[in-house]
């Protein structure tokens, strides 16, 4: 049904609140959860809030807290505070070399403002299906570590972290800290692929392989792929049918075809349900030629 | 070939006179136009598709300190916004409010307060109970049979007149006998082609600020290619006398054709001024306007014979447009088609039906190109195909049966001919096929890789002006009015209402005169104006600008140019014949002196100041031109691809474009021109489509970019393989030799993608967009759906 | 909804300005500040015409709230040229024929300077990639590309 809109001002009205640190944070969530939006970079949000698909009675602009800010690596696990930006990301010191499917899932993110203004939590707590990181952490097995004001923390495997459009297991008095991504193993290779109508788009489809390359075979191997279900998803099925097996043309042509088997794509405004199928399976393809090459290259990861 | 020696200032590229304000951020656009007092003024728009208002309470938004206007509120005057055409083909079937919704976001009333906020509130708290109607959101369900009317009448010379299935118009136009024609034909082909509708994207939405006065008279900032149209508009809704209404000149961001009407919220913003007593804004959002206007959607099924040789010999074309829920310019879109069609090639019978119906959708109006894009569209696919069925190269083939130099042509419709006197076309496809490596194109069908790569053409033109008859038979309103005045330094004053949409066209007329005077561009300012001090010009359209509204600068700057000589013969006591004028850099003046006699010079500042310290008066002229003609801007494609067969995606990886547009006298501008038409026609022939859900009547896209697309920047071919080239042509009735090129520069774009992809996978897409979808939907079947049965049409007698 | 105050400097000078929590840094500059220069096109992100820079970073003032820049530096186009002294990004765009309606020039003047400052010889490849969120419905680009090349190339040579 028709709404009326106007984007030209935020029709909706709201408090807004500037914290400066992660505890200050929670206390604001502490005192009023209900109706308060954690407020990044805004390029999503902000969009919901004009559209009025959204109106929440209070932001919270994280944008000012330190803790969420940055990157670290711990244990050999790179950890990402969730207000980094998708830029700062993606030029992080060695996430092009051993991330290689996420710096190009960020490379790919809309357009340069938007990746200088947006950020890897708002990226995944807006859960779009087509979120274009989301695949690519998925392959690399990524976690997100969520914060309450009850002064707990847990940390949620990505691929469980999305329920559906929009939707994901965070509860209103929690803020997504940071994003974690275990170390790459030896002989790693990994790619991002996105098609979508013009380079600077919501995908059509998006897919993201790590695999891990050994004796010329796959020993491992993850694969996620977006905008072709109501969350981002993994092919389980094409994952299990590539280990131990080495990469050519037959196996590829078969991996694609599993991948269409496991999509469940919708016709929209962008694409229709048959292509999105179809073009899955040739996304994930590509990511997996790319990231085997990779692999044997040894100079990416 | 005609042409002038020497030319100072036409040809070179300079910094445009509003290019310091541009690129500063300090232009003034419809929408940065803030007055004192102004009050914010916003339109409530309607959800459905089609419905009577069967109450509107404005109560409560005037509760919050708002003013409303509905339909009871204005002048009952039914009009056509666009008033391009004469009197007699003016189709009037809208108010400015009314009480009936005709499309998902016509406006149902308006408000304006203080704020922004404030206005949207007030907005929302009008009642409104609709009485929804069935609505008709394609053609076919628009023409049923008992189908309910859209408009149960319009008013069409001075007289309520019935609408009869929805169909707004009809035209049939005829020349020779096609049944002779086709019965001599060797061979007949028969296509179906369809050209989804789109959207301008224009990039300032419309705008307006309304200033009233006390004595009753109104100021006006618009988006609009034509102030004076507005103006009359104004003045027949609101019954003022013209000399009350001054519509502003005022920059606009880029219109292709979407401000060529009077837009809906100017009227609707004059209401609120007058009702309220208060200067008021209206600056509407992307999603307003993406419900506002869009492109016309055309199907077109073509049939032509051909003898064994190649001759055209009969040609029957039938055009089904829908104009969605208002007749803006429905029966000269349909003469256009014809006109372009027949333009193209010669074609000794023909026959063209055209329908346009009225829908429950966006209205259409004028975009780039008019019917051009269209019509080439199926013309060019289609003769690239004939050219392969004879097996003949279609560069050559085309040329010999096209029209061209000393052939008739009509461009803008059947009441318009005349004789082609410049024509560039052998010389633009002999570069650009060497420029792309034509010769070195792919044979259709015979590519096996992932990525197969295609060459395709096209050439097409758009008529310079409109060039009507000038007694009777002129279905359009065509000239222009210029004043030239001669300041007391010895600059130049440029004062037009002819709009620049940003193509340049004012800094091109700017020109003219300079060169024509023989001052440096420098001693010439384009003024700031409005309609008050103005004479009138019909429209910035139809690639009109510089042939048409610059010939009539033209026309002035030589009355001004004679009467400088003539006072300057009478100060130097020299025959005024044997006077010239140039522009002297050094000086930073014109200079008038004899040549071969030294002592006899003055420059221009010191005869404008003599002029005016002895009381001799001013020099000025205002002069208005009809201009007979409509001279082809040729534009000619070539277009290399590269299609991913497995997702269907298309690249565009070079491109040669050509225009014969005579003397060029922007050419930096003028390649934008060319450059602009290929990123808009790629978009049309490859992603764009205004779509509306076949349930509800609402954009697909809600009326927001992000599914609205249109190319960037990364879409585009890169500079290496970009090639512009510009005909050596000059055109006798155009000023100094010039002829249009803006909107024929979007014409040849969706055929020459059609022909490269064909090119590249050998199979035909006669509907656009050819999206990624279509491809491979085509690639998984082997054949295209819909021009499969056309096909077995293909007679071969 | 109440007022806060926002401190920050547009194009060099202090500010101190009541703004609603939902104010737009878009309308904030256009209304209370008259720099119009800075163009709503789309309202959601999508268009660039609204670009300004905070605190040197390229940034969508659409989709930026007004009380979000307490404290930062904004640059908007008028603040561009120094003095009479136009950027030389400005001057590429009027040198290369690159301006047109006009509309999209602001942003994408803004984008291009924020390209120079990062990277001052960028290649056309490097330029289409910054510069694709910025539309232009006039040039088809290829002028707008020449214009930021060849102002790095200019830069480098003075």
């Amino acid at each position: 049904m028709y709404q009326t809109t106007n984007t030209r001002i935020i029709v909706p009205e709201f408090d807004v609140r500037q914290p400066t640190s992660l505890e200050a944070v929670l206390r604001e969530l502490e005192h009023n959860a209900k109706g308060t939006r954690l407020l990044a970079g805004g390029t999503d949000l902000l969009v919901q809030i004009k559209l009025e698909r959204t109106q929440p009675a209070r932001l919270i602009d994280i944008t000012r807290v330190p803790e969420l800010m940055g990157m670290a690596v711990k244990d050999g696990m790179l950890i990402v505070g969730a207000a980094t930006s998708i830029r700062t990301l993606a030029n992080g010191v060695g996430v092009r070399e051993r991330y290689t499917a996420l710096a190009e899932s960020c490379d790919a993110f809309s357009t340069v403002p938007v990746m200088i203004m947006g950020t890897i939590g708002g990226n995944l707590c807006n859960a779009s299906p087509a979120a274009d990181t989301a695949p690519a952490l998925f392959a690399f097995d990524g976690a997100v570590e969520l914060a309450s004001c009850e002064g707990s923390r847990r940390t949620v495997p990505l691929d469980e972290f999305f329920v559906g459009p929009g939707r994901t297991v965070m509860r209103e008095d929690e803020v997504m800290v940071a994003v974690r991504l275990p170390k790459t193993a030896a002989g790693t290779g990994s790619a991002f692929v996105k098609i979508g109508r013009v380079a600077a788009d919501i995908s059509k489809v998006s897919a993201a392989v790590k695999l891990v390359r050994k004796d010329d075979r796959v020993s491992e191997c993850r694969i996620a792929v977006g905008a072709v279900a109501a969350t981002p998803m993994r092919a389980y099925t094409a994952e299990q049918y590539l280990a131990g097996r080495r990469i050519d043309a037959k196996t590829l042509a078969d991996a694609a075809r599993a991948v269409e088997e496991d999509v469940k794509p919708i016709t929209d405004v962008r694409s229709t349900k048959e292509y999105r199928t179809h073009v899955a399976g040739v996304a994930v393809k590509d990511a997996l030629g790319a990231a085997w090459q990779r692999a044997r290259g040894g100079e990416r990861q | 070939m005609q042409t002038r020696t020497k030319l100072n200032t036409i040809g070179r590229n300079t910094h445009r006179k509003d290019g310091i304000g541009k690129v500063t951020g300090t232009e003034q656009y419809a929408s940065d136009v803030s007055v004192p007092r102004a009050w914010y003024g916003g339109v409530l728009r309607s959800p459905h598709a089609h419905a009577r208002i069967a109450s509107i309470d404005t109560s409560a938004a005037e509760a919050l300190g708002a003013v409303c206007l509905t339909f009871a509120d204005v002048p009952r005057v039914k009009y056509n916004e666009r008033t391009n055409c004469a009197p007699p083909h003016l189709y009037r079937d809208r108010y400015v409010l009314d009480d009936t919704a005709r499309h998902v976001g016509e406006a149902v009333a308006a408000v304006a307060a203080p704020t922004r906020a404030l206005a949207e509130k007030a907005l929302r708290a009008i009642k409104v109970e609709y009485e929804v109607l069935p609505a008709m959101l394609c053609a076919a369900d628009a023409l049923k049979d008992g189908a309910p009317k859209i408009h149960e009448t319009i008013l069409y010379r001075g007289k309520e007149t019935p609408i009869e299935h929805n169909v707004a118009v009809t035209r049939l136009i005829e020349v020779g006998d096609i049944e002779k024609g086709f019965a001599e034909a060797d061979s007949i082909i028969e296509r179906e082609f369809e050209a989804a509708p789109v959207y301008h994207a224009q990039m300032e939405t419309k705008s307006v600020v309304c200033k009233p006065a006390v004595d009753g008279s109104i100021t006006v900032w618009a988006t609009t290619q034509s102030i004076h149209n507005t103006r009359q508009l104004l003045a027949e809704i609101y019954g003022l006398p013209l000399h009350k209404i001054n519509v502003k000149k005022i920059a606009i961001g880029g219109t292709f054709g979407s401000s060529i009407q009077m837009n809906s919220v100017v009227p609707i913003c004059v209401g609120l001024a007058i009702k309220s007593g208060r200067p008021v804004k209206i600056a509407t959002t992307r999603e307003e306007d993406m419900y506002d206007h869009c492109r016309y959607q055309v199907r077109i099924t073509l049939k032509l014979g051909f003898k064994a040789d190649g001759t055209l010999v009969a040609g029957h074309m039938k055009t089904t447009v829908e104009l969605g829920a208002h007749n803006t310019q429905g029966y000269h879109f349909l003469g256009v088609i014809a006109g372009f069609w027949v333009s193209l090639y010669k074609l000794p019978n023909m026959k063209y039906e055209g329908t346009a119906v009225y829908t429950n959708r966006t209205p259409s109006c004028a975009m780039q190109g008019f019917g051009a894009p269209q019509a080439t569209f199926v013309t060019e696919v289609i003769m690239d195909e004939i050219a392969e069925l004879l097996g003949r190269d279609p560069v050559e083939y085309k040329l010999t049966q096209y029209r061209g130099l000393g052939d008739t042509f009509w461009g803008q419709g059947p009441t318009v001919k005349s004789i082609i006197l410049s024509d560039g076309v052998p010389e633009l496809l002999e570069v650009g096929a060497k420029k792309i490596g034509w010769d070195g194109r792919p044979v259709p069908g015979t590519q096996t890789g992932r990525f197969r790569r295609g060459i395709g053409m096209a050439r097409s033109f758009h008529c310079s002006g409109v060039g009507q008859p000038r007694k009777t038979g002129a279905e359009m309103i065509d000239y222009s009015g210029a004043i030239v005045k001669l300041n007391e330094d010895g600059s130049i004053d440029y004062i037009q209402s002819l709009m620049d949409h940003g193509g340049g066209t004012c800094e091109a007329i700017a020109k003219l005169v300079a060169e024509e005077i023989g001052v440096p561009l420098s001693m010439v300012g384009i003024s700031d104006v409005d309609t008050n001090t103005t004479v009138y010009d019909i429209t910035t359209h139809a690639t009109r600008g510089v042939f048409a509204g610059g010939a009539a600068a033209l026309k002035a700057a030589k009355s001004v140019k004679a009467k400088i000589l003539d006072y300057a013969s009478q100060l130097l006591d020299i025959m005024s014949e044997s006077l010239v004028i140039e522009p002297s850099e050094e000086l930073g003046q014109g200079v008038i002196y004899c040549p071969g006699y030294p002592e006899k010079r003055m420059t221009l500042g010191e005869l404008a100041k003599y002029l005016h310290v002895n009381s001799w008066g001013t020099i000025a002229a205002v002069e208005s031109l009809h201009p007979v003609t409509a001279p082809p801007a040729y534009v000619t494609y070539f277009v290399e691809v590269e299609v991913d067969t497995e997702t269907g995606v298309v690249k565009t990886l070079a491109a040669a474009l050509g225009s014969d547009c005579g003397t060029v006298v922007n050419p930096g501008l003028a390649a934008g021109q060319l450059t602009g038409g290929l990123s808009k026609g790629a978009g049309c022939a490859l992603i764009e489509a205004h779509q509306w859900d076949r349930q509800t009547g609402e954009l697909a896209s809600k009326g927001f970019w992000v599914d609205g697309k249109t190319l960037s920047i990364l879409e585009t071919p890169l500079l290496e393989n970009l090639h512009i080239d510009f005909a050596h042509t000059y055109e006798p009735t155009g000023p100094f030799g010039a002829k249009g090129i803006g909107e024929a520069s979007i014409n040849p774009a969706l055929a020459a993608y059609s022909n490269a992809i064909y090119n590249a996978l050998g199979i035909r897409f006669r509907e656009v967009p050819i999206t990624a979808e279509k491809i491979l939907a085509a690639l998984s079947t082997k054949k295209v759906r819909r021009t499969q049965p056309a096909q077995r049409e293909l007679v071969n007698s | 909804m109440k007022r806060q105050t926002v401190r920050f400097t547009i194009n060099g000078e202090a500010r101190e300005l009541a703004v609603y929590p939902n104010d737009l840094l878009l309308n904030v500059l256009r209304d209370q500040e008259s720099l119009t220069g800075t163009k709503y096109g789309c309202g959601i992100g999508e268009c660039g015409a609204c670009t300004v820079q905070v605190d040197g970073a390229p940034t969508l003032s659409c989709l930026k709230l007004a009380v979000s820049v307490d404290g930062c530096k904004v640059v908007t186009i008028e603040g561009l040229a120094k003095g009479n002294q136009l950027d030389p990004v400005q001057e590429a765009f009027l040198d290369n024929s690159a301006v047109q309606c006009g509309f999209c020039t602001p942003g994408m003047v803004m984008m291009g300077r924020a390209l120079l400052d990062e990277k001052p010889r960028p290649t056309e490849q490097e330029v289409r990639d910054h510069m694709r969120g910025s539309l232009c419905r006039c040039t088809g680009y290829a002028s707008i590309v020449r214009a930021i090349m060849v102002a790095g190339e200019k830069a480098e040579l003075s």
